[in-house]
């Protein structure tokens, strides 16, 4: 499993030949090229990096200065970290922050639980169907998301479920074809013996899946509630459809918070607003970052 | 790392279980499908056929006149559709390809090459609504950081990168900054390419670009094909980051989006909730359904002839 932020991780180094021949022309040739890897790595980290950057400037900046031009974020003499204060306290970011917390642990904690199920199912009982049925799990995620969402909206405005959590919740239920992949294929490589042990014991299916199965995932577990956490979290769209002004997320909040008078954003509290709000999906990525990777080699490789 | 595993193979196994027990332990997905696609695609398929405008409970069927008017009556679709095809043919070969650069930079021995594979990555970890926050700073005209550069270098830097010709390019920038997603799941492919390989290769005088060229692209062709693929589809349907880059960002305007940005999408997006034309907006989504099903097709008859599997991992 790879690692981003191990300092020496298990590289493998590119140009090992290169290495054995000493004469002077290949080390100058390698010294050129790796001074050419140094520059190209300083100017991809400035622009990864750079908008990073610019926001912690602009949330710790003074209105006058951005007046000043980009060189006005440049002084530090003037820190207003007080545009946190006025960032939280302006609107009511607690509240919102509460909104998204809430929508993305259900989100989380439901379509991990069913998703894990039906992956089970997929995994390790054969019913005639059951084929296809993956087939066309595997389709879905070849849908366009909003091609669905649009008209799933005007389902649920019938039902009178929009401005509730009841469509996060169905759709927790349903489970993630995305994730009912990554179960089955966790759940398909466990060994039989364990089940066939369980089964001589006398052990009915719901305790295997729940007493066999689940404990042996905890890793994929956790990686499922972790994405879809974020996921959830990082959502725009379906939130500013479907919840009102007072119970919408922190996603919707924050681009619709901060206006001046006229409308226009207040640039300074925008940018401290979304800092406060990125954090917890960062502080999640720093902390669980191998989680996230290893659910990416997983989907990148399906054949 | 996981590929499609056959499931375990002694099929005596498999009959301890009867059907019914799957269809209990599938239900949920079974269900949700039924009740959270197929009826809403369905149903968005019926009101194609209708005049329904979202409120009025008496709306009638029009036949085919949605989709009539659409593709002769409708020059702003078809280039809203036009300038989405020119989005995903630059923003997709752009980010696989930059992808693969930053996975063969950082796959390699140099220092801290774990904090920086973290700062490449980071942004695809930023939600969208802070992305577009975070790059309306850096293009912002007079105090951004971009035209601050350009200021300081002496190009001319009062340039308004929200709007038209700029909001092209700087839609394609606020995309491409996400890359780093990309980036890990190829140099993850990377790291899986037995070293002997790229050895023989510069051994029978292979220099650098020809190794890449000949030996580790289609080593990890499959991985590059899975990359194209979910980016066509991702950046088809893009819809949030244009409308939010806009001038006046807010969901409620996607009339503020500038012409060049203007994609498919958000002309979707305005039929439904500015126009209130419900019956013409559901045509819109099937057409543009019916194209991504098209484009998914056609994208896996040509990865025949450029995607290697190995032997060992194809599926059961």
């Amino acid at each position: 499993m790879t690692t981003l932020l191990t300092q020496h991780p298990p590289a493998g180094d590119t140009a090992p030949v290169n290495r054995r021949t000493g004469s002077g022309r290949a080390r100058e040739r390698r010294q050129r090229q790796s001074a050419f890897v140094y520059i190209a790595i300083v100017v991809c980290v400035a622009l990864f990096g750079g908008p990073f950057l610019w926001i912690l400037l602009t949330a710790l900046a003074a209105r006058e200065q951005l007046a000043e031009g980009a060189g006005g974020l440049l002084r530090f003499d003037n820190l207003q970290w007080g545009n946190f204060v006025e960032a939280v306290t302006r609107v009511e970011l607690g509240a919102y922050f509460g909104n998204s917390l809430f929508l993305a642990t259900l989100t989380a904690v439901l379509t991990t639980a069913s998703s894990a199920t039906v992956g089970f199912a997929f995994a390790r009982i054969r019913a005639r169907g059951s084929k296809p049925l993956f087939t066309i799990v595997l389709a879905t995620m070849m849908i366009p998301h909003i091609a669905t969402l649009i008209p799933t909206y005007m389902m649920f405005s019938r039902l009178s479920l929009v401005g509730t959590y009841w469509p996060w919740v169905l759709w927790g239920l349903s489970g993630s074809a995305y994730m009912i992949f990554l179960f089955r294929q966790f759940f398909a490589a466990i060994p039989l013996e364990l089940e066939d042990a369980a089964i001589i014991d006398g052990c009915g299916w719901p305790r295997i899946f729940v007493q066999i199965f689940l404990p042996l995932s905890r890793p994929i577990l956790l990686t499922s509630l972790l994405l879809q956490f974020t996921w959830a979290w990082g959502d725009y769209l379906t939130p500013a459809l479907l919840l009102t002004q007072d119970n919408t997320t922190l996603s919707v909040a924050v681009t619709n918070a901060y206006l001046d008078p006229l409308g226009n954003g207040i640039p300074t509290l925008q940018a401290a607003g979304s800092i406060l709000y990125i954090l917890p999906a960062l502080v999640i990525f720093l902390f669980f970052q191998r989680y996230f990777i290893s659910s990416a080699l997983s989907s990148g490789v399906k054949g | 790392m996981t590929t499609l595993a056959a499931p375990p193979a002694r099929s005596r196994h498999w009959r301890r279980y009867p059907a019914s027990t799957f269809y209990l332990f599938a239900a949920p997905w079974i269900l949700g499908f039924l009740a959270l696609t197929i009826i809403p695609l369905g149903w968005a398929l019926v009101i194609s056929l209708t005049n329904f405008d979202g409120m009025a409970p008496g709306y009638r069927f029009i036949g085919l006149k949605n989709y009539v008017e659409l593709f002769t009556d409708y020059p702003q679709a078809l280039r809203s559709l036009w300038q989405t095809v020119l989005y995903t043919a630059a923003v997709v070969p752009l980010s696989v390809a930059g992808g693969l650069g930053l996975a063969i930079l950082v796959n390699r021995r140099i220092r801290a090459v774990g904090l920086i594979r973290a700062i490449f990555f980071l942004p695809s970890v930023v939600p969208v609504v802070a992305t577009a926050i975070m790059w309306r700073l850096v293009l912002n005209p007079d105090a951004g950081m971009l035209n601050g550069i350009l200021d300081l270098v002496g190009l001319p830097s009062s340039i308004s990168w929200l709007i038209d010709p700029y909001a092209f390019y700087s839609l394609l920038m606020v995309s491409l900054w996400g890359l780093g997603g990309g980036m890990v799941i190829i140099l993850a492919a990377l790291q899986d390419v037995p070293g002997e390989l790229n050895e023989a290769a510069v051994l029978d005088g292979a220099n650098g670009w020809q190794t890449i060229r000949h030996v580790t692209i289609p080593m990890i062709s499959p991985v590059l094909y899975f990359q194209v693929v979910t980016g066509v589809i991702g950046a088809l349907q893009v819809l949030v980051q244009p409308m939010l880059l806009a001038q006046t960002s807010s969901i409620a305007t996607a009339a503020s989006v500038p012409p060049s940005t203007h994609l498919y999408m958000v002309q979707v997006y305005e039929k439904f909730f500015t126009n209130n034309r419900f019956g013409f907006g559901s045509a819109m989504l099937w057409v543009f359904f019916v194209v991504i099903m098209l484009i998914t097709l056609a994208l896996q008859r040509s990865s025949r002839r450029w995607v290697h599997y190995q032997a060992s991992t194809n599926e059961d």
